[in-house]
């Protein structure tokens, strides 16, 4: 199942679903990618909200995501990780370093304009 | 985790069991045979003991009557027929009972070296000519005697493990809360003892609230923590880097010189950490990362 890419503004939006398997991430990165340059977006928001269980390999393909990103510009917030999910993840040792999180959609797309526009330290 | 208390009696390891049956059987027989003769004589002496003394006095002449024939009865089931069960049974109750009532476990043996001489004299005077019998009958009163004890030893650990792990509940349960400072700002004062379970719960309601008041700093002091070895560390890191993943900053504060240098020394890596000496400092820095300036007005 595609997981859909929005577009919201000089920003995308991937909204994962919970019932998301391997391929889907896969297909995810590729079309990520190439969208990230098609539209010239200078902001990324990938939304986990759905998400029960993040496994390493769903956080590795958000890793790489975030790297692909940046290699072409862009910023990218992870965004929606449920308490639940967060400390099962801390608990197995799955970091997600150096990768800016926030707590919904919302606030993602605050801290990337921030970021766009302002210092790392400023958390308003 | 202990066993509930209604299951005293039919769970626990398995009981000991006297092993020579002749001796065993003579032992029984000169116990059976002057057995409210060495019931009165333990109760006179036992009712200056000061465990056992309030214990028997508390009781009338009835209960005291009737718990004697169902101990006797239970004994030579046990010793004539080889039903152990209800012998062990009973004992571990009134051990697990005892222990709950703080008789304290050296009242038994006080008690149970009053009726080894008792038992002693009686069986000496029967064995007299047949050394053989004698040592296999005082053989058998030995591991009578012991194995009762084994058994009340038993309850009693059981008994004090059951008050230590309500101790340790009610100290889990005074709730590290977690409060709100300002709009966007969470403080968690941490105070005493963390172990897994105590840093689970607390990290668990930290993020919840960090979800629900939107907070992007939180900060967790530790003042009142009195000691940080490497688990502890290792929780609050964890704190740290969940509350993070949602979004929000931690700042962790009230790290003392003690705890500061135990930190260095066991090595565990706070680089990431913002840390600070003092609440009031961490506050500060909570401040200044969502904007605040604190202004006194003359």
């Amino acid at each position: 199942m595609a997981i859909p890419i929005l577009k919201q503004g000089p920003y995308l939006i991937a909204s994962m679903q919970s019932e998301v398997g391997d391929a889907d991430l896969v297909r995810l990165r590729e079309d990520l990618a190439s969208q990230v340059g098609d539209v010239r977006a200078r902001g990324l928001v990938v939304d986990v909200t759905t998400i029960d269980v993040m496994d390493s390999f769903t956080i590795r393909t958000l890793l790489e995501v975030v790297q692909i990103g940046k290699l072409r510009g862009v910023d990218a917030v992870i965004v929606g990780i449920q308490p639940e999910v967060a400390f099962a993840m801390v608990q197995l040792g799955l970091r997600l370093d150096g990768v800016a999180t926030a707590l919904d959609l919302e606030e993602g797309l605050a801290l990337l304009g921030r970021q766009m526009g302002g210092s790392a330290d400023d958390v308003r | 985790m202990s066993r509930a208390t209604t299951e005293v009696g039919r769970t626990g390891p398995p009981a000991p069991k006297p092993s020579d049956q002749q001796g065993l059987e003579d032992f029984w027989r000169v116990y059976d045979a002057h057995y409210e003769e060495i019931s009165n004589d333990a109760m006179t002496l036992l009712a200056d003991d000061p465990d056992f003394g309030p214990v028997l006095a508390s009781m009338t002449q009835q209960q005291r009557e009737e718990q004697n024939r169902e101990s006797r009865e239970r004994m030579r089931r046990a010793i004539a027929e080889g039903e152990w069960d209800p012998y062990f049974s009973e004992l571990r109750v009134q051990g697990f009972g005892y222990a709950q009532m703080g008789v304290s476990f050296a009242g038994w043996f006080r008690l149970l070296s009053i009726f080894r001489p008792l038992l002693s004299g009686f069986l000496l005077d029967a064995f007299r000519e047949m050394p053989d019998r004698l040592r296999s009958a005082i053989g058998a009163m030995d591991e009578f005697i012991d194995g009762a004890m084994a058994v009340i030893g038993e309850e009693y650990l059981r008994a004090k493990e059951e008050i230590i792990s309500h101790h340790q509940e009610a100290i889990r349960e005074l709730s590290t809360p977690v409060l709100q400072v300002r709009d966007d700002m969470l403080l968690v004062p941490v105070v005493g003892v963390i172990d897994s379970t105590r840093a689970r719960q607390m990290t668990d309601q930290l993020l919840q609230a960090i979800r629900a008041k939107r907070a992007k700093v939180v900060v967790i002091d530790i003042t009142g923590v009195a000691a940080v070895d490497s688990m502890v560390a290792n929780h609050l890191v964890q704190a740290v880097e969940a509350a993070r993943l949602l979004g929000a900053h931690a700042i962790l504060t009230g790290l003392s010189a003690e705890v500061a240098q135990t930190v260095v020394r066991i090595g565990v890596d706070l680089s990431k950490v913002r840390t600070t000496g003092s609440l009031q400092d961490g506050i500060g820095e909570a401040n200044r990362m969502l904007g605040y300036t604190v202004v006194r007005s003359q």
